[in-house]
């Protein structure tokens, strides 16, 4: 067995024996999957409203709970960081990819099972509700959910090594906030357009919600490819500077 | 340096900021000697045994373990020494049995000799009656010694135990003492503490330091002859009262 797949082992049973992963990463999505789709049957058709229609609301609210496996990891990155475990590791043979990808693999897992449980249970909904969802659609946006979760793990990864236990979750909040907002998950972006759409645009969290969005309905118009590529990108570029702001605070620890 | 000299320190500083906390320290350890670091809180240490271990890079000045040098041989030093902090460093949702199965994978890649070193190590500690409880429902004592089980399952030449017993009740105190005497007959121990009665029964010999510097190094006896006092304490309290002027 590798550092790295011993490490991820270790990172995989801490978070699966903590109670709030379960009510943060698989209970509090679902949740809104179902409060968000009564709230859809509440408003009245000739509203127009379709951002919690299933089909849209399925692939948003896994990025959501993508936000809660970044505060995980900021969490767990943290928390190791302010005892001593991390420094009796420091002292072994680890190298710092060998920390991060430990870190990484384990929340993608997380973050992969996540994304099938709200999958299967958007897919009871629309039963429940008459709207039927694409099943290859539903494996597309499993497949492809695998970039906005790095993206959103190293992120956390970031958070978990540059501020201490306190403030680490704080700031995740903030981006979680700013990700449901900004992202477009609660209400539709392009409907509403002006500042809050340029805005948005600026950031990468509603070409995760799109891209999510466009593959659970087999929609590959041009939108689906920008957002794919932006995704991609954020994702390489953000699990390259976790990498390095955990090696270069890691040398200084050890200074 | 001597065959059986493993640790060796030549004029080894540490200066953060403008706080000196090693002020360039001349040490020697022996093969298969409990080695006592004896100082006050700040005393520096917690930072010579961090130096030692690849965990602070030394300012300047030179530390050699087993012939390889501290600051540019790190993955061969590594690889000879163990380390318990003073925090209990554990996976706290882990039982005992994964920590010590957790920290076996990180030095062994075969499976056969991870369960071997995890086994071994239960049996050396007595660790049967919590294997398969999670670290955070432990005592501290039980802590302690899962801690120090994780440090030696490596199988290290050299352990440091940074202040092992501290924060332990009496009991605990003195069942971790029998297992630290158990440990130098296997490697070189490392102790730092502040506790004289730790110091006196379990160390060959004893360095006591103060505001970074190493004042005196030699056994008890030794130390008894230099200061006229009998006891320790007497010997401590009379060496760090004229520290400043040794």
């Amino acid at each position: 067995m590798s550092r790295t797949v011993c490490f991820a082992k270790r990172n995989l049973l801490e978070v699966s024996r903590d109670a709030l992963s379960y009510i943060f990463c698989v209970a509090f999505p679902l949740a809104m999957l179902a409060i968000m789709t009564l709230v859809n049957e509440s408003i009245p058709k000739e509203a127009g409203m379709t951002v919690f229609r299933i089909d849209n609301l399925t692939g948003g609210v896994c990025i959501f709970g993508q936000t809660f496996v970044m505060l995980f990891t900021a969490l767990s990155v943290s928390k190791d960081r302010s005892g001593s475990f991390l420094v009796r590791l420091f002292a072994s043979p680890m190298k710092s990819r060998d920390f991060t990808n430990g870190y990484i693999l384990p929340m993608l897992l997380v973050s992969l099972v996540q994304t099938a449980l709200t999958e299967t249970a958007g897919v009871i909904i629309s039963l429940i509700v008459g709207y039927e969802l694409s099943v290859p659609g539903l494996l597309l946006g499993l497949v492809l959910s695998v970039f906005s979760a790095v993206f959103f793990i190293s992120l956390g990864l970031i958070f978990g090594t540059l501020f201490n236990q306190n403030a680490a979750p704080g700031l995740c909040s903030v981006i979680i906030s700013l990700g449901s907002f900004l992202g477009a998950i609660w209400f539709d972006a392009e409907a509403t357009g002006g500042v809050i759409l340029k805005i948005a645009k600026c950031l990468p969290f509603i070409y995760c919600t799109r891209l999510m969005r466009s593959a659970v309905k087999l929609d590959f118009d041009e939108g689906f490819f920008v957002s794919l590529t932006v995704v991609v990108l954020c994702a390489g570029v953000f699990a390259f500077l976790s990498s390095l702001i955990f090696k270069t605070r890691m040398k200084a620890d050890l200074q | 340096m001597l065959k059986n000299d493993v640790i060796v320190t030549e004029k080894l500083k540490k200066v953060y900021g403008d706080k000196t906390a090693v002020a360039g320290i001349d040490l020697t350890v022996h093969e298969g000697e409990l080695f006592a670091l004896l100082g006050v809180n700040g005393a520096g240490k917690t930072t010579t045994v961090r130096m030692l271990s690849c965990l602070s890079t030394p300012t300047s000045g030179k530390a050699f373990v087993y012939g390889h040098d501290v600051a540019k041989e790190q993955d061969e030093v590594k690889k000879l020494v163990g380390i318990s902090t003073q925090d209990t460093a554990v996976a706290e949702n882990l039982t005992a049995a994964e920590n010590l199965e957790f920290m076996a994978g990180i030095f062994f890649q075969d499976k056969k000799d991870v369960e071997k070193r995890v086994a071994e190590a239960i049996e050396a500690f007595k660790l049967q009656e919590v294997r398969n409880k999670k670290a955070k429902t432990l005592s501290g004592g039980w802590k302690r010694k899962l801690s120090i089980a994780m440090a030696i399952i490596s199988d290290p030449k050299i352990l440091y135990l940074d202040e092992p017993t501290l924060g332990l009740d009496v009991l605990a105190r003195r069942d971790l003492w029998r297992t630290i005497e158990k440990l130098k007959e296997k490697m070189t121990v490392i102790l730092t503490t502040h506790y004289m009665e730790e110091a006196e029964s379990l160390a060959d010999r004893i360095a006591i330091m103060t505001e970074g510097r190493l004042i005196t190094v030699g056994t008890l006896e030794e130390l008894e002859a230099e200061t006229g006092k009998k006891g320790l304490e007497e010997v401590f309290v009379t060496i760090v009262e004229n520290g400043g002027t040794r």
